[in-house]
């Protein structure tokens, strides 16, 4: 022991002060860094002989709640993932417009209805007639505007899909390449510290984009897994893949056969070369990733189809015909005799059996496919529930539909063609059947004599509902619904229904009406108002209520979930900030005491060096 | 709200700050909209009543526009029935009263009225709502009659009401002027009337004699013939014999034969000669005379109100029917016009259908109402056709029956204009017309009422009130200030300021 150890003692504190200087530089200066953990510096005594002679500084330690951290990313995911879809109901909300302006579907559709009635207080008035086009007009091209406002939003989606992708993959890489760093560095090693700060940056990116579980190994190595289980990173990572599409239309829509997607897969690539359909596996939970996915192949979708299914109700309401059957008899049989003539791609006819040992009644719809890619139709291409659908190539005429028929249901029914309609019979003294009716349903022509007309086009072909491979007339018809042009280049078609009709005559003007606010029709339920056992069967004002009033509720709930998240995920923070972030009041508390410690020191190599001098003179 | 990334400076404390700045900025645009949300799902639970409110009102305006429409229009119509039963009523009296008093056209004062009325129904008949016919039916765009030249001079190659009635005289007197009668004797002491097989002229409705000894013989054969014989013995004076006829108007006439001894029979006598075979030959002599004349007038003027009402029974699917001819006089028959030669008074549409339901509408969710009219409704036909008839006759001064064909003519319009039980009215049509209109009043108080209260709801849903926001926001004012002080003095009282 001596003064010469005493001077390398305080020369040890100078050098620890200093370091605990730079660390409380470093903290203030990184106050405000996103991801920074407050650092805090452990000093140890170095002691030879039993007795403490010096200083040394052990580790740069982080100070980390890690049960806060693991919740707080657990948290980042399910806000990220309210958030964005709140904002992006949000904006679908706009599309319907503002409630109190001229401008919203309601409004304009309500403006149309009042021109038809004042169409029909003076059917012969040129200026009514045109009123009334000129507000159809504006009612389609607001459907089709809003759909492309959907769509937009779609493709936004799709384009953030791809760019949060690129995000995930960058920190995914980023975490990889940290913990093979961290593998061989020291546990006291200061940049360590600074390497696993910036690895929970990028977990926490992460955490924004997906849901994920943080798995803690040895030697500072963290794996990373999605919440459905799958490894996305350890010491190698995984990498997503999205092929994401320039443009996104209503028809573009996700299926899990990738020939039949239209919009960009997302895929996980492993570190080993396998892929793993994410979308398909419903890997995605929460995050950004799942909001997007959620708006895209969801939300949005059911959106669209709402739509089309108004502009759909709007336009078949008007161009539908019903005709009834007539009721035959031909001893031993009897049934009914249906005109079929004139059916357009789509149109259908319907007709009802009992089976009279059970006594349950068949009703048979029969609609007519040009597209034998199509064929056969699913129970549910037609909107009732409790009907048997069967799709016909029907280019064979009455006496092919009858032979097609009769191939299927031989023995039970009985069809021919008479020559002028589908003759369907019982069959006879078997006794097993009745037949009970017939109809047809076929779309009008703008002359047909009848009240009924094609007020609206798909584009400049008419709507009948036709289903083709690419699914049905209505996907995305919208976006295409558009004011009949002959009816635009002659506006008194509105009123005259044939040559002979009077120009005054007020029964087509309020066909149309009544059809529009008083007539009920099915709504599929693939716009998510009624059931698949129940359909929503009401007025086309009334589906536009129930559309508008869905639509904002769920935009709604998102926004009051995303709130509730939002106060979960503040605190979780606020308690990681006050546990993790730097505080300037201790960091410059901690500077006073460094400050005096430093003075100590130096004070006390001031005195080693005056017992020095006095040392020397005395000798 | 965004999400902060860990470590963030976008505190807690301070996002809450930005959230009540937010809301303060909503609170704002409340208060100057008055409307409590620019989106459905601001609009909370009640946003689907917003929309069915909405739709509501929006129909009750359109149903009030389309009731300012009818109802302007029924009033229209309304005063025009008015003028039209004034037109009526007022002719019908100048008939009893009128004097004979053709001027060298033949027109009679009377008759010249009756054109100017004529004039004035068929004016009145076109009458114009904006620019609907109000009489035409669903024809709304076209005229709903032809105008008076047209109607009764004709108009180029189509005939007119005149020569239809001349034409229809014509066959009607036939080429004997007896009516189409043949007055002839039977046996030596009989007389026998047959008429002939056209639909024209005179028919036998009976005979009947007070001389006791004589024979008759009703109407009987085809064509049918009836007969009076005196036998051997005479009449004696003072005895009658009286023949009727219908005519082609479905009046009746009968001309009446008193027996006289004067060897000079007046008019409507005939003498009883020294044999019963001589007296009826004065018979036939005075039955002849007698016939003749109530042909020239009384027939002519039936023939001109059957004419005239075939003519305005016409509409596009219904041409007037015509004499077959010429000749006429020998005419067998009527054919119907066609839009080529016959002018066809009404022109608007015309279907089997109640005139009221050419136009209707909806002026309630749950009420239609008709209020469809036609210039050719019965009632209004009925008083156009009989104003028609009076001004297309002419009578010449020199004419001796003249005067009696004008009586015999305003006799029959008086009686016709007087409307027979059973036959619409212009009355009827108007009394139709105001219960309708009483139904839109009441239905039009209705609505405003109704358009009130949910104007009100709907308020309640979407709108905000004054007070409410104002309060707000000078809550959230007081709120946000005091954060916002606080927070700065949070923020000074860092240690950094202390160290010197």
């Amino acid at each position: 022991m001596g003064l010469s150890q005493a001077l390398a003692t305080a020369i040890s504190g100078l050098r620890t002060t200093q370091a605990g200087m730079s660390i409380v530089a470093a903290n203030v200066a990184n106050a405000q860094t996103p991801g920074y953990v407050r650092k805090t510096l452990t000093q140890v005594t170095t002691a030879v002989g039993g007795t403490g002679v010096s200083v040394r500084v052990d580790a740069v330690a982080r100070e980390l709640d890690q049960y806060v951290q693991r919740q707080l990313q657990t948290e980042t995911s399910g806000a990220s993932y309210s958030d964005l879809r709140a904002r992006i109901y949000q904006q679908l909300q706009q599309v319907y417009g503002d409630p109190s302006s001229d401008t919203s579907l309601e409004a304009i559709f309500n403006n149309f209805t009042t021109s038809l009635q004042a169409l029909s207080a003076n059917p012969s008035d040129y200026a009514s007639r045109t009123a009334v086009l000129s507000a159809a007009q504006i009612l389609t091209s607001q459907l089709n505007g809003m759909t492309d406002q959907i769509q937009a939003l779609r493709s936004d989606a799709e384009r953030g899909l791809a760019d949060v992708t690129a995000t995930a993959n960058n920190a995914l890489q980023q975490i990889a390449s940290i913990n093979q760093k961290l593998a061989t560095a020291g546990p006291s090693d200061a940049t360590a510290a600074t390497l696993a700060d910036q690895r929970d940056y990028y977990v926490t990116q992460l955490s924004q984009i997906l849901d994920i579980r943080v798995i803690e190994g040895d030697r500072n190595q963290i794996s990373v897994f999605t919440g459905s289980g799958v490894q996305i990173v350890g010491t190698q990572a995984a990498q997503f893949s999205f092929n994401e599409q320039g443009t996104v239309t209503a028809n573009a829509l996700y299926d899990s056969d990738p020939s039949k997607s239209n919009v960009g897969a997302l895929k996980l690539v492993l570190p080993t070369g396998g892929t793993y359909d994410l979308i398909a596996n419903n890997a995605i939970r929460s995050g950004q990733m799942a909001a997007y996915l959620d708006m895209r192949d969801n939300v949005l979708v059911e959106a669209q189809t709402q739509l089309d299914n108004f502009a759909a109700a709007l336009a078949s309401s008007l161009s539908n015909v019903t005709t009834t059957g007539s009721a035959v008899s031909s001893p031993p049989q009897a049934g009914v005799d249906l005109d079929i003539s004139n059916m357009q791609d789509g149109n259908s006819f319907r007709f009802s059996y009992t089976d009279v040992l059970t006594g349950k009644v068949h009703n048979v719809s029969v609609v007519r496919v040009d597209d034998p890619r199509a064929l056969p139709l699913s129970g549910s291409a037609t909107i009732d529930p409790n009907d048997e659908v069967i799709g016909l190539d029907f280019s064979g005429g009455t006496a092919g539909i009858a032979s097609q028929l009769n191939a299927i249901y031989g023995g039970k029914l009985n069809f021919s063609d008479t020559g002028t309609a589908l003759r369907i019979l019982d069959n006879g003294t078997v006794g097993t059947t009745a037949v009970n009716g017939a109809t047809a349903t076929r779309t009008a022509s703008l002359t047909s004599g009848g009240p009924e007309l094609p007020l609206f086009t798909d584009a400049a072909k008419p709507y009948t509902g036709a289903i083709t491979q690419g699914g049905s007339q209505s996907v995305g018809f919208a976006g295409r619904i558009s004011v009949n042009l002959s009816l635009l280049a002659d506006p008194s078609k509105l009123v005259m229904m044939d040559g002979t009709t009077s120009s005054g005559d007020p029964t087509r003007p309020n066909f149309i009406y009544e059809q529009l606010m008083n007539a009920s029709h099915l709504f599929s339920p693939d716009t998510g108002i009624g059931t698949a056992a129940a359909p929503f069967n009401g007025k086309i004002t009334s589906y536009l209520r129930q559309m508008l009033s869905q639509q904002g509720q769920a935009a709604q709930n998102a926004d009051s979930i995303n709130q509730g998240q939002q106060v979960v995920y503040n605190s979780l923070a606020q308690r990681f900030n006050d546990a993790s972030g730097v505080s300037v009041d201790q960091e410059m508390a901690n500077l006073l005491n460094l400050q005096n410690a430093y003075g100590a020191n130096a004070r006390i190599m001031t005195t080693v060096r005056e017992m020095f001098q006095e040392l020397m003179q005395v000798l | 709200m965004t999400v902060s990334t860990i470590g963030s400076y976008i505190l807690p404390g301070i996002q809450t700050l930005l959230d009540t700045r937010t809301r303060l900025d909503d609170l704002q645009r409340q208060l100057a909209t008055g409307q409590k949300s620019t989106t459905y799902s601001g609009l909370g639970v009640d946003r689907g009543l917003a929309v069915s409110l909405n739709a509501q009102l929006q129909a009750i305006g359109g149903f009030d526009e389309a009731i300012k429409q009818i109802s302007t229009r029924l009033s229209i119509v309304q005063t025009t029935l008015g003028r039209m039963s004034d037109v009526g009523r007022d002719l019908k009296t100048a008939t009893s009263t009128a004097p004979f008093d053709p001027d060298t056209a033949g027109q009679t004062t009377l008759q010249k009225t009756a054109s100017s009325d004529l004039g004035e129904l068929l004016g009145l008949l076109n009458t114009q709502v904006g620019d609907q016919y109000v009489f035409s039916g669903r024809d709304s765009d076209k005229p709903a009659v032809e105008t008076v030249d047209h109607v009764l001079n004709g108009d180029g190659q189509r005939a007119g009401l005149k020569q239809l009635i001349s034409e229809r005289g014509q066959a009607d007197l036939g080429s004997g002027g007896l009516g189409r009668l043949a007055i002839s004797a039977l046996g030596a002491t009989g007389v026998q009337v047959q008429q002939d097989a056209s639909p024209f002229g005179f028919k036998l409705a009976g005979i009947s004699t007070t001389t006791a000894s004589a024979t008759t013989a009703a109407p009987s054969g085809a064509p049918p013939t009836m007969s009076i014989d005196f036998g051997a013995t005479n009449p004696n004076v003072g005895d009658t014999v009286t023949f009727s006829y219908s005519l082609p108007d479905g009046s009746t006439e009968s001309v009446t034969l008193t027996a006289t001894n004067s060897t000079t029979p007046g008019p409507n006598e005939f003498t009883i000669g020294a044999t019963s075979d001589l007296t009826a030959a004065s018979l036939q002599t005075q039955l002849t005379a007698a016939t003749g004349k109530l042909a020239k007038t009384a027939l002519m003027a039936a023939s001109a109100v059957k004419t005239s009402s075939e003519f305005f029974a016409a509409d596009v699917d219904h041409p007037p029917l015509r004499v077959d001819g010429p000749p006429f006089d020998t005419a067998t028959g009527q054919v119907s016009g066609t839009a080529a030669n016959t002018v066809i008074w009404y022109s608007g549409e015309a279907s089997a259908d109640p005139a009221r339901s050419s136009a209707v509408a909806r002026i309630d969710s749950g009420l239609v109402v008709s209020y469809g009219t036609r210039a050719n409704e019965q009632g209004i036909q009925w008083l156009v056709q009989n104003v028609a008839t009076l001004a297309a006759m002419t009578f010449s001064p020199t004419d001796a029956d003249g005067q009696a064909r004008s009586q015999a003519l305003n006799d029959r319009l008086r009686s016709n204009l007087d409307v027979p039980a059973g036959t619409q009215k212009v009355e009827n049509i108007q009394a139709e017309i105001a219960a309708t209109q009483n139904a839109i009043k009441g239905t039009s108080d209705r609505h405003q009422q109704l358009s009130a209260t949910l104007s009100d709801f709907l308020n309640q849903v979407k709108g905000v009130s004054n007070e409410d926001v104002g309060a707000q926001i000078l809550a959230l004012q007081t709120r946000l200030s005091a954060s916002l002080q606080t927070t700065a003095m949070l923020y000074q009282t860092s240690l950094v300021n202390y160290l010197r």
